[in-house]
């Protein structure tokens, strides 16, 4: 996700603001080849939109193929790998690639595996292994895995720590490795740990200092370690987290305690909430958790439905005002969507997923330079609150996520259309 | 009963039918209330889904002298429902928009950008409308709604309340819904207003397409749009509040790979039709 930037943003002062915006604009004059690209895509979405109403198609048209933008996400996450192992953050168009971030290479693994698994690509399956190999030399002998960047001054990361347990227990699954079965144990048995006794993640290990909804994720990712290890403590703690989070939920859909200081609450972090609550629900067989998760997800498809686009951030009870979308959580609740579909079977979250992708296709980069061709943008227009001027890889991943899902639930629709 | 017919635009082929065939059934049409034919949102849309070479066929068929427009070569069948021919047939001439149909059948046309205006709202009430009939253009607020004094009538595509809002028979066909119409009146909610008739739609398995479908079910409903009406008149109908659903019917516009869907469906039934006539 996010958290470092994250941090970045909310706890630079004024000087370490000035600061970051010289170095970004420095990095612009360190890579004069960079200029005609962020030309091109400051005035492609300027003209996109002066010229191309949102609701014009409504999304309802398929203009760009599934496989095809799969395919080229998929190239932009592998061009992404740091010759370290670990994927970057981001590409920004004023300066290149970030450095290695341990957190978003955690997650990137299964969707390479996914990837691999239907393409038979092998250069995704080779960018996983070796991302996973990464990962296990980062991890501190408590069993966590650190915060920020690689490289960076850090902490002991409860959020990081559950994001990579995703690519561990994948990666344990995809290669019988023993290794990263007991890696993945550690790193499950710190966070239960440092779990407070109601089931949140607050204190130093938390970003803030403060417990945050959004560690649903972490719950999610327990809840999968606990399936492969068959070790149910780790599904305890996962459902500990969940009961804690289910607490935050309104009668509206909406969860408090996001509890980001500094910064707007983006789609990006309403929608982690939403998929770790919907995934661990799955998982731990909660239908609570479901039913809290589907009605969050159903309020902003109305709001997609009636609006065509979703805007990048909100107040409490989805009360929204930004103009910019955030591509990222856009993806995100598209593969919420997908995945309530196959839960309750209602074609409405397929319908509007299907849509949703289509506006992400679109938006995608065709032609480019590595770095922009196939990369998500962090807003639409680039110049958008979240993650301006960027194409980050975590963005990348939920789409690739959620044109698999597209793909594998539409062959299903048309096979069972056919057949019945 | 004195009728105001809302139409999307002076050429909308649903708001000339829908005016016309209630003026053929003894209604009286005191007026019809369009938003503009050019609106720039609208022609972009249309451009949009049919493509410059429709969308110019189309504009010739409705705006080019009645001697030179051949209607029989707008081959597509989103372009003219053929269900209409009768409704809109006069003689040798088939009306085009509604300032002919107005002519034809002795009532006002009037443009409004925006038919909840207060001009809009102030012609109605001239008008002396009993009752007001939707048959496309904008949200309707409440102010405008309460103006007749039977309220304003709308022709939903599906069975309410299994299935409100948009795509409607595409959305019946893939969730196993019967295909219908209802005639509600409109409320502040989307098709959540009472319901005069809810009718099943006989044959469906006889269309050969979607639009097809879709043009054989806005033709139906103009028929019960009629006899709602007269049931309203005589006091032989009165409408009923919805039943509640335990979870949101609200539809939303189908995506084309959907819809791919429900014309599978709509074949389906067409062949257990067949079979059935065979048997």
């Amino acid at each position: 996700m996010s958290e470092p930037r994250a941090i970045l943003k909310a706890e630079a002062g004024p000087p370490r603001r000035t600061a970051k915006a010289v170095n970004e604009v420095a990095g612009l004059l360190r890579g004069p080849h960079r200029i005609f690209p962020l030309v091109l895509k400051i005035a492609t979405d300027a003209a996109r939109i002066r010229l191309q109403s949102r609701n014009l198609y409504s999304y309802s048209t398929t203009r760009r193929e599934t496989g095809g933008a799969l395919r080229d996400v998929a190239r932009w996450l592998v061009n992404a790998q740091r010759p370290d192992g670990g994927f970057a953050a981001f590409y920004s168009l004023l300066r290149g690639y970030s450095e290695s971030y341990p957190e978003v290479t955690g997650y990137i693994v299964p969707t390479l595996y996914d990837y691999a698994a239907v393409t038979g690509d092998q250069d995704a399956q080779r960018a996983a292994e070796k991302a996973a190999s990464w990962l296990l030399s980062l991890q501190i002998s408590s069993g966590a895995f650190p915060s920020g960047l690689h490289g960076e001054n850090s902490y002991p990361s409860v959020f990081n720590s559950g994001q990579i347990l995703q690519g561990l227990v994948r990666s344990y699954v995809e290669t019988g490795r023993r290794e990263i079965l007991q890696r993945a144990e550690a790193a499950g048995g710190w966070l239960a740990e440092v779990q407070s006794n109601d089931g949140s993640w607050p204190g130093a290990n938390a970003y803030q200092g403060v417990a945050h909804t959004y560690y649903s994720m972490v719950a999610w990712a327990l809840a999968q370690l606990a399936q492969v290890s068959k070790n149910r403590e780790h599904a305890a703690t996962a459902g500990k987290n969940l009961d804690w989070v289910l607490a935050h939920a309104r009668p509206s859909g909406w969860f408090d305690g996001i509890n980001l200081r500094g910064h707007p609450t983006y789609l990006h972090f309403i929608a982690y909430v939403v998929q770790g609550v919907l995934e661990c629900g799955i998982l731990l067989q909660r239908r609570d958790a479901i039913a809290a998760a589907e009605k969050s997800a159903w309020m902003l498809l109305r709001r997609f439905e009636i609006a065509k686009h979703l805007p990048g951030c909100y107040a409490a009870d989805f009360k929204a005002g930004a103009s910019f979308t955030c591509l990222t959580g856009n993806a995100q609740m598209s593969c919420v969507w997908l995945r309530l579909f196959e839960v309750t079977r209602d074609l409405r979250y397929l319908n509007a997923a299907l849509k949703m992708n289509e506006m992400l296709k679109q938006l995608l980069p065709v032609r480019g330079r590595r770095g922009v061709a196939g990369g998500v943008a962090g807003s639409f227009p680039a110049w958008g609150a979240y993650q301006p001027l960027r194409y980050i890889s975590w963005g990348g991943k939920f789409l690739a996520d959620a044109l698999l899902l597209e793909q594998r639930l539409m062959h299903l629709v048309e096979v069972g259309a056919c057949a019945s | 009963m004195r009728v105001v017919v809302l139409a999307s635009s002076p050429y909308s082929e649903t708001g000339c039918a829908m005016a016309a065939r209630l003026a053929q059934l003894g209604q009286t049409v005191a007026g019809a209330i369009s938003l503009p034919a050019w609106d720039r949102g609208t022609l972009l849309r249309k451009l949009a889904q049919w493509g410059w070479r429709d969308s110019w066929r189309f504009a010739w068929s409705k705006l080019a002298p009645a001697k030179r427009t051949t209607p029989a070569k707008l081959h597509n069948s989103y372009l003219r429902n053929a269900y209409f021919e009768d409704a809109l047939r006069q003689g040798s001439k088939v009306l085009r928009n509604l300032h002919e149909v107005g002519k034809a059948y002795g009532f006002p046309l009037q443009i409004h950008a925006d038919q909840n205006s207060p001009a809009a709202m102030a012609q109605v009430k001239l008008w002396s409308a009993d009752v007001a009939v939707f048959t496309g253009g904008n949200i309707l607020r409440k102010q405008l709604l309460q103006t007749p004094r039977l309220g304003v009538l709308n022709s939903h595509l599906a069975l309410l309340p299994e299935i409100r809002g948009m795509s409607s028979p595409e959305w019946s066909l893939v969730c196993g819904v019967p295909l219908g119409v209802t005639i509600h009146q409109m409320d502040a909610g989307i098709d959540t207003g009472p319901i005069l008739i809810r009718r099943e739609i006989p044959h469906s398995g006889e269309c050969g397409s979607l639009i097809d479908l879709r043009n054989r079910m806005i033709a139906f409903g103009i028929e019960m749009m009629g006899e709602a009406i007269a049931g309203l008149e005589a006091g032989a109908i009165v409408p009923a509040r919805q039943a509640s659903c335990a979870r949101d019917t609200q539809y939303f516009v189908m995506h084309e790979r959907l819809k791919s869907a429900a014309a599978g469906s709509l074949a389906q039934a067409g062949s257990a039709a067949a079979e059935k006539c065979r048997g």
